[in-house]
């Protein structure tokens, strides 16, 4: 049984990566991310058709000298962070894996990912937040 | 009373389209907003057209009758020029003055939470439909075109957020294919030089950018710029400022700078008040600086103000997610400019005290020293 394949959940975030700090903007809550350490890596491999977990500590393991389960661990829980905050979902199909840059050559220390999370934009999103609609969905009811 | 603009009788708004007709619900809904323009302005006489000129780009505001320039105008007037032909069209409306309403818009309708004024958007390749349901403001612009109109129920009775920052939508989907950005972001500088001052709503923007027009810095505006990045320019959009009680004290204004609406609840916290940069400080409001530095300002205590570098990323932190939820586009590549920018300039984290001439001070000295 293959493993469950994940991608950047494109049609609610928008994402811009500067100086191995990836911003993730929520734009359906309000919500925005920080990913860096190794994050940025992960994310990247969540671009397009997206990739499996498995997938994710192969590419990792390749790039960076640590112990498996050091990897193992810190993948699981990075992506539970992101699907969790709904930045990525599954993703249909198989398809090629792709693999996070820098994973021929010599190893570099393991930075294990780190996923901040921060709301201070949330209230004030909620006070005037723009709703997408189209002709099928109609036009948006906010929540009371 | 806005400057007395041209009027004209013949529907200037409506251009036969050169680009081939789609099926596209918002360019109908957007072609029966323009008849709804057409109807109101011989209602009112005729267009009362006012040509602006919008980071660098000429636009023609075309609107029915006067009782629209009249609330929409003063914060432009800083950059009215001669007519010429103009890039940009924005007709304007309101149902009170001239008893036309727009058509109704073509999807459910949206219900306002009190309090609060959740905005639907409709968005096509071409068009895009934004309705405030808290304020009843309508914008809907064809960005191919460059042509937007935009509607207010009653031109008299304008939302507080509306004059502080009016057309903000229209100008955003107007000017993003022209690679100027919409960004919540303030503007203050020297000799054409400057600094962005970044931030949510109530981390300091205001009162700083305020602070260094008082100290003599020019300034572009304390809350909204149309950004361009290649090479990093903020330009003027309105010339109002909004500002907490608290601040105004702090500033040292007197009743006669505060706009005469006085202090009024704001969506996003404390109450605020218009106050007109261009009569506050004569001289120094500008249509556009240079942009070397972000600065992003955090009220404290401090007995003096402290600035400290802080990453791109974090400048970004701090800059995009109120610009990218305001405007809320998926496919607007607004957050890659803003990416571009924290990579071309430094940015700051400034610790404000309480002494605005003090931090005015230290932001002087930093435009002063990027050469």
């Amino acid at each position: 049984m293959s493993e469950a394949r994940a991608r950047i959940n494109a049609e609610n975030v928008v994402h811009e990566t500067v100086d191995g700090e990836v911003i993730v903007i929520d734009l359906s809550s309000g919500a925005y991310f920080s990913l860096s350490g190794s994050g940025p890596a992960v994310w990247e491999m969540m671009l397009g058709t997206g990739a499996t977990a498995a997938e994710v500590r192969a590419a990792l393991g390749a790039r960076y000298e640590a112990e498996p389960d050091a990897i193992e661990t810190a993948v699981s829980d990075f992506l539970a962070r992101l699907r969790e905050n709904e930045l990525i979902v599954a993703a249909e199909g198989d398809a090629a894996p792709t693999t996070a840059n820098g994973a021929n050559g010599a190893r570099e220390p393991f930075a294990p990912p780190v996923f901040e999370r921060y709301t201070d934009m949330k209230d004030y999103f909620l006070l005037d937040p723009i709703h997408e609609v189209s002709p099928e969905v109609g036009w948006p009811k906010p929540a009371a | 009373m806005a400057e007395a603009g041209r009027v004209v009788s013949a529907v200037t708004l409506s251009q036969p389209a050169p680009l081939p007709i789609q099926n596209d619900p918002g360019l109908d809904y957007l072609e029966s907003l323009r008849g709804a323009l057409d109807l109101a302005a011989s209602a009112a006489g005729g267009f009362v057209e006012h040509d602006l000129e919008v980071a660098g780009v000429p636009l023609r505001l075309s609107c029915a009758g006067d009782a629209m320039p009249d609330v929409l105008l003063p914060p432009f007037e800083h950059l009215a020029t001669e007519a010429r032909p103009p890039e940009l069209r924005i007709g304007v409306f309101d149902t009170a003055s001239t008893g036309v309403e727009p058509p109704p818009l073509p999807w459910p309708p949206l219900h306002a939470t009190p309090g609060a004024n959740p905005v639907a958007r409709f968005e096509s390749d071409r068009v895009c439909v934004l309705a405030a349901a808290g304020t009843g403001a309508l914008t809907a612009a064809d960005q191919a075109m460059g042509e937007a109109v935009f509607h207010l129920p009653d031109a008299s009775r304008i939302p507080s957020s509306e004059r502080a920052a009016p057309l903000r939508e229209a100008l955003h989907l107007l000017m993003a294919p022209r690679r100027r950005w919409l960004t919540h972001a303030g503007a203050v500088g020297r000799d054409g030089r400057g600094a962005l001052l970044i931030g949510r709503g109530g981390s300091g923007k205001s009162t700083l950018a305020l602070s260094c027009a008082l100290a003599g810095m020019e300034i572009v505006a304390d809350d909204y710029v149309l950004l361009e990045t290649r090479p990093p320019v903020a330009h003027a959009m309105q010339s109002t400022a909004k500002l907490t009680e608290g601040s105004a004290v702090r500033l040292g204004l007197g009743r006669e700078a505060i706009d005469p609406a006085g202090f009024e609840p704001t969506l996003e916290g404390p109450a605020k008040a218009l106050v007109e940069i261009r009569t506050l400080v004569p001289g120094l409001i500008r249509r556009r600086l240079e942009i070397g530095a972000l600065i992003a300002p955090v009220v404290t205590d401090l007995p003096e103000p402290a600035l400290e570098p802080i990453s791109p990323a974090h400048g970004l932190r701090a800059l995009a997610p109120s610009t990218i939820l305001q405007t809320g586009s998926r496919s607007s590549p607004v957050l890659g400019a803003l990416g571009e920018l924290v990579r071309a300039a430094p940015s700051f984290e400034l610790a404000l005290c309480p002494d605005p001439a003090a931090n005015a001070t230290v932001v002087a000295e930093l435009v002063d020293g990027l050469g």
